[in-house]
């Protein structure tokens, strides 16, 4: 049998996926062909002033934000203002338990690494390149519709705060200084970078904490909406910054997904029977899920994305085996899915979460836990050998070079099972497809069949009906009987018989 | 993570994880303890992979966040993902089989040499309503347990037993920790700073070290 063939899905030609100016990195559609650094090199001078354009209107709407805030906080502003001067630097905070806030930084410069960290970005302490000119340069891929989206962002922060009364007002201020503190750090590196969210972050919730006397639901509460304002106005300079290798990691993972393409359900254990429709459907929801997590700028966005990709899955499991599922289900389900999603940038996306998600959310909450999950599945997808699918290394060997492709079991197509089972899938679909279309054409031509005698009986059903009345009417023939008008008149007026011409009629027939 | 502080009252966040072969009754075990049931094909819940409980121990409020792992020898690689950043781990053997017992002596070594001794550690003989085809003697994963600084339980799921003194334990045993970490880091202020992330902490030079800093933690 042809090698040629075996190959099962979409063939896609190496060089479709390369950039168009031949450098030699991947292409993506959304960068007209291009890799990301051809992309912002060819529209960098067009872009320049777009981006000069969306800082006018962020200041404005910085400055409309502040307006908005003052008027709605008229009352408490002035009671304020005698202490709290507009302040140009964050370290002068006037509430109390704000105050501290620039010299606990300070005390915290010591670098700590998590080990979270540690496990996924060993390659992201290497120093920032210097030689970038000019800085960083936002992603090409701010839009209009970006920037509207930041607006209604800060304008739904700025309502949320009002609720908040007069710790509000400090939260406001603390968020603009420190987004405006980061815009001009562009020479961080990612680690550090992820430092100085982190330190905000922690610092912000200590503060709330004692605010709200405890209360960690109020503190998740506020912190969420700080995240999300934050990481909105960040996300063009922080995601899969230059300075890292993350796009590097990113189409490497993409290509190992892509050559691990004859990876069969079976193999990795899932108990997911696709054959059922709401599974399938689940699949199907999980995958969609997953592969949106790369549109979110909100940290927990992409968290959620995560989180509803994962119920997907339960929901397939439990449907699938009737009992709810354990990590021994719900893992291979996961690798699986990732392996079928193939989804976008799915290293930066790890690594945005892992360095600028409120922590609390990531490290006990049911979000981590899933996250983490999808942490092991990509650990997994990277390290994945024979032993792994429990294969021999010949055969791995052989299904990774295309000579040679797994044999389908089952449920991997929307068929039933039959009784051959071909050595490949496309085979076994092939002689699948041809089973059916034989049936289809005898069912046609019976159908056909069927047609003509209708037709030949329709066509022959008037002469028959012709033959009859005209057989008819050669045997009684039509005959006037004479009669006056006079007489049926009195016949009609006086007798009790039938008129004549029905008495007529009736000797008649 | 350990304690969210303020004046008021705590409230304790805690991540345990569920380490063990596969069969063994890690699943069992959980949703027994967080939804009292066995084998029951009526369990509501859509999952079992994480569940939580809230728990009130001496006036303290405690949220116990239950990670079950996946148990397939393949994915063993994969632990480390897992149980960083837990304050508890739950090794879970079943009495009638030997090797699942060596399983749990290896994942204590693991634990050990990544986690150090901030983490709790509870070994479990489950199913010890089997207890006459018992293949690993009381005294042997008893003393064993002493030794590595590990508490030895033993539970059914099946008869349920020893469960809720099981988990009841462990929040006091990580509670210890964890109030002995916020003396130890004086109080209030420098205490949130170690707590950030409520991970594993490892102290790095500032920048001065250039890369190479993929090291393990010591
Ligand atoms: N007799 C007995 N069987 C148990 C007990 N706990 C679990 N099992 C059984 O052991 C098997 C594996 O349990 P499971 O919870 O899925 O183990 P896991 O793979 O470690 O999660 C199931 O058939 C359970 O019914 C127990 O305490 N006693
Ligand atoms: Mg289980
Ligand atoms: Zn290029």
């Amino acid at each position: 049998m042809s090698q040629r063939t075996e190959r099962r899905g979409i063939h896609v030609d190496q060089s479709d996926l390369l950039c168009k100016k031949g450098c030699g990195y991947y292409g993506n559609a959304a960068w007209q062909g291009l890799c990301s650094k051809c992309w912002r090199e060819e529209y960098q001078r067009v872009r320049q002033k777009q981006i000069q354009d969306d800082w006018a209107l962020a200041e404005k709407l910085q400055r409309e934000e502040e307006a908005a805030y003052a008027s709605s906080h008229g009352a408490q502003a002035q009671s304020h203002s005698q202490t709290a001067v507009p302040q140009l630097h964050p370290g002068h905070a006037s509430l109390g338990a704000f105050s501290k806030f620039e010299e606990k930084k300070t005390n915290e410069k010591t670098r700590k690494v998590t080990t979270v960290k540690k496990f996924f970005s060993p390659s992201s302490r290497t120093p920032p390149k210097k030689d970038t000119q000019e800085g960083r340069t936002p992603s090409p891929s701010i839009s209009r519709h970006a920037s509207f989206e930041t607006d209604q962002v800060s304008k739904e922060f700025v309502e949320f705060l009002k609720n908040l009364q007069k710790p509000g007002r400090e939260i406001h201020k603390q968020c603009r200084a420190f987004i405006m503190n980061m815009s001009s750090k562009k020479e961080l590196s990612a680690d550090e970078l992820s430092e100085c969210v982190q330190d905000f972050y922690q610092n912000m919730a200590d503060r709330l904490m004692s605010h709200f006397k405890g209360s960690s639901e109020s503190v998740e509460r506020v912190m969420d909406q700080v995240e999300k304002y934050i990481m909105t106005r960040l996300y063009k300079s922080v995601f899969c910054p230059e300075s890292t290798d993350d796009e590097r990691k990113d189409l490497a993972t993409q290509k190992r997904i892509r050559a691990l393409h004859w990876v069969t359900i079976q193999m990795l254990c899932v108990s997911m029977d696709e054959e059922i429709p709401e599974v399938s459907e689940d699949v199907v929801k999980a995958i969609t899920d997953i592969i949106e997590m790369d549109s979110k700028r909100v940290p927990r966005d992409k968290l959620g994305c995560i989180t509803r990709c994962s119920k997907h899955i339960f929901s397939a499991i439990r449907i699938t085996r009737n009992e709810p599922a354990s990590a021994d289900d719900f893992l291979p389900a996961l690798i699986y899915i990732v392996l079928k999603a193939n989804p976008p940038r799915l290293q930066s996306n790890i690594q945005y979460i892992t360095r600028f998600c409120n922590p609390s959310r990531l490290m006990t909450g049911e979000d981590g836990y899933y996250f983490t999950n999808l942490c092991c599945a990509v650990a997994f997808i990277e390290k994945l050998d024979a032993q792994s699918l429990n294969l021999s290394p010949e055969e791995f060997q052989r299904y990774m070079s295309g000579q040679a492709s797994p044999r389908l079991h089952s449920s991997e197509g929307d068929w039933p099972q039959s009784g051959v089972t071909a050595a490949n899938p496309v085979l076994a679909q092939l002689n699948h497809n041809l089973e059916r279309l034989s049936l289809v054409s005898s069912r046609q031509q019976m159908l056909m069949e069927a047609a003509q005698s209708m037709q030949a009986d329709l066509l022959s059903w008037p002469e028959g009906v012709q033959r009859e009345v005209s057989g008819v009417l050669e045997k009684y023939p039509l005959q006037i009987l004479p009669r006056t008008v006079s007489a049926m008149d009195a016949n009609n007026a006086d007798s009790d018989g039938p008129p004549p011409l029905l008495t007529a009629q009736v000797f008649a027939g | 993570m350990a304690a969210a502080g303020g004046t008021g009252t705590k409230t304790y966040s805690f991540k345990v994880v569920l380490l063990g072969e596969g069969c063994v009754g890690k699943t069992s075990l959980v949703l027994r303890y967080c939804e009292n049931k066995f084998n029951d094909k009526h369990i509501t819940t859509l999952q079992a992979s994480f569940l939580t409980k809230k728990l009130n121990i001496t006036g303290k409020r405690v949220n116990l966040a239950i990670w079950d792992t996946a148990g397939q020898e393949r994915f063993h690689a994969l632990g480390p993902i897992y149980y960083r950043d837990s304050n508890g781990a739950i090794l879970v053997y079943d009495i009638t089989d030997e090797d699942s017992f060596q399983k749990v002596k290896n994942w204590v070594k693991e634990l050990r040499k990544m986690l150090g001794n901030e983490i709790c550690l509870c070994i479990v003989g489950n199913k010890i309503d089997l207890d006459k085809d018992r293949h690993v003697s009381v005294e042997e994963a008893e003393s064993y347990a002493e030794s590595v600084g590990a508490k030895h339980y033993h539970t059914s799921a099946k008869l349920n037993k020893g469960i809720e003194e099981l988990f009841l334990d462990l929040c006091k045993r990580m509670m210890e920790t964890a109030q002995a970490e916020e003396r130890l880091k004086g109080n209030g202020a420098s205490q949130s700073a170690s707590s950030r992330r409520g991970v594993q902490i490892v102290d790095d030079e500032p920048q001065a070290t250039p890369a190479g800093g993929c090291c393990s933690s010591g």
